[in-house]
């Protein structure tokens, strides 16, 4: 590679090449959870995984944050290698369960990742005044996780994962055990929260609606082995707010994204392969 | 809590206590039993008074030797059970070992360290002893605390670049001191029964065990006299350390 081509490099937050994953490789429980996948997610886009379950979309989030080692293939991000970029903390991780720690209170769970960074106390709670104030949570700081509603805690982890100023957000089905009204609400947050902090997102959802209202693109998956069957633009025009959801072009969306499922879900079955 | 659900909570056992003893002053006297088979119950309350003084000191002797085991014991076992969560090495050659000294029994072990290391003027097996039972029953409890971490947890901590001794004091650490003090509330009555049954073989002449011992041949009502000191000293342990675990359970999940 020549010295030119590294600048076009670093602008890719997430780089993902003829990655596979199989799971107890020469036993008969052997899974193949992804089979040559390839993705691209360019600096500040948001980008959602969707898919069956068992079409590795959870499997492709963990191989970007280094938390499993891909069998074959190369994982890059922010143009370094996925184990570097875990140990430079270049991401910031939510899932489904907040995953908040029980015997802390909302203010020392922020504040987490930065005491691990050896961050400095006074900025430490400088920091954690700034999130609180992100998610809209400023007089929670000092409750503990279970005097929080299930939407304030993924609040609170959300403002965790952002504490020290990641360019990259990871997120595995973060709403998934939110009700309806509370998730369509987190989506718009979060849909200004990265637009406040530019920050690139890659969201595992099972959600047409959530995958289309919150992406600029969909890539979606399949099962059997996990791979990649489609990716689809989502240009809706304008700043996303409430009303996008009314648009027809949001609609033409979610249709797209839904036959594309269905699509992947065919072939599998023409391969015989469907693993449902 | 309402009126009516004190007197249902603390009413009801002391009626029924309160009528047992009844029941056993009326067996004693109705078929005239000697006080050498089994002492009445106001027999033994008078002896209890009589010799108060001495009764509290064997009390102050065993409760001592539970108490330093006790503290001993929790000291080892959670220093243990960090070594082998953190050192994976260290696991495989302490656990069997602690399993096989668990199963020593204590009337082995203390007639041994009595005769073999201490001499018999020492109250330091009984200690040991003590600490033993109780090392146990912490070093496994608080093993399993350590070890049971949501895996969502260890997730974020690799996604931190956590180091292995950071995740052990800032994860495994916080969540196993809910464990530590279920072991507490289970190791301190055995704290007792352990120090009372390691005085019972041999060593020292103190402690309510030899107390118990010494009266056997006498009127029976002495040495009931220091079952209610035994009693006392168990329930005084059993309340202080369950106390402790509710304390922190309620600090822990009070919504």
């Amino acid at each position: 590679m020549t010295e030119t081509s590294e600048p076009i490099d670093v602008t890719r937050a997430v780089e993902v090449i003829g990655a596979s994953m199989v799971f107890n490789d020469g036993t008969p429980a052997r899974v193949a959870a992804l089979n040559d996948v390839d993705l691209v997610v360019e600096t500040g886009d948001f980008v959602s995984l969707i898919g069956p379950s068992g079409c590795g979309k959870s499997t492709l989030l963990r191989l970007i944050a280094n938390l499993l080692d891909p069998t074959a293939g190369d994982v890059r991000v922010n143009g370094k290698p996925a184990a570097q970029a875990r140990l430079d903390q270049d991401y910031g991780m939510a899932f489904q369960k907040s995953g908040l720690f029980e015997w802390r209170t909302a203010a020392k769970n922020i504040e987490l990742p930065l005491e691990l960074k050896g961050w400095d106390k006074r900025l430490r709670a400088e920091r954690v005044g700034e999130m609180l104030d992100l998610v809209k949570l400023p007089d929670r700081g000092s409750n503990m996780p279970w005097e929080l509603s299930g939407g304030q805690q993924q609040r609170i982890a959300i403002a965790r994962a952002l504490a020290s100023h990641p360019p990259l957000l990871l997120m595995d089905e973060p709403f998934g055990a939110l009700d309806e009204m509370t998730r369509e609400h987190m989506q718009s947050e979060l849909l200004q929260i990265c637009a406040a902090t530019h920050t690139t997102v890659v969201f595992v959802t099972h959600s047409i609606p959530e995958a289309v209202y919150l992406s600029d693109r969909v890539v979606v998956m399949s099962a059997g082995p996990g791979r990649i069957t489609d990716t689809i633009d989502v240009e809706l025009g304008g700043t996303r707010n409430e009303d996008t959801r009314e648009k027809d072009a949001f609609y033409g969306k979610i249709t797209e994204v839904r036959e594309a499922l269905r699509g992947s879900e065919m072939t599998g079955e023409a391969r015989g392969i469907e693993d449902r | 809590m309402t009126a009516s659900g004190v007197v249902k909570r603390v009413g009801s056992p002391l009626l029924f206590g309160v009528a047992f003893l009844g029941v056993w002053e009326l067996i004693v006297m109705a078929f005239d039993i000697a006080p050498f088979t089994l002492p009445a119950p106001s027999a033994i309350w008078s002896a209890f008074i009589e010799r108060f003084d001495q009764v509290l000191e064997e009390t102050l002797v065993t409760g001592k030797n539970a108490l330093i085991g006790f503290l001993l014991g929790i000291v080892f076992g959670v220093l243990m059970s960090l070594l082998t969560v953190r050192f994976v090495g260290v696991e495989s050659l302490l656990t069997p070992l602690a399993v096989a000294v668990n199963a020593i029994p204590i009337v082995v072990i203390v007639p041994i360290l009595n005769n073999m290391l201490f001499g018999t003027t020492s109250q330091v097996p009984r200690r040991l002893m003590v600490m033993l039972i109780v090392f146990f029953v912490v070093f496994i409890n608080v093993s399993k605390g350590l070890r049971q971490v949501s895996a969502t947890h260890l997730e974020l901590m690799r996604s931190y670049a956590a180091t292995p001794w950071e995740i052990l004091l800032k994860v495994r650490a916080p969540n196993a001191v809910g464990y530590l003090f279920t072991a507490m509330r289970i190791a301190a009555p055995l704290a007792v029964i352990t120090a009372f049954v390691a005085e019972y073989f041999g060593g020292v002449q103190s402690g309510l065990a030899t107390g118990v011992r010494n009266s056997l041949n006498g009127s029976k009502d002495v040495t009931w006299a220091y079952v209610i000191g035994a009693s006392v000293l168990g329930l005084t342990f059993y309340l202080v350390s369950s106390g402790l675990e509710r304390l922190h359970g309620g600090k822990q999940n009070s919504g």
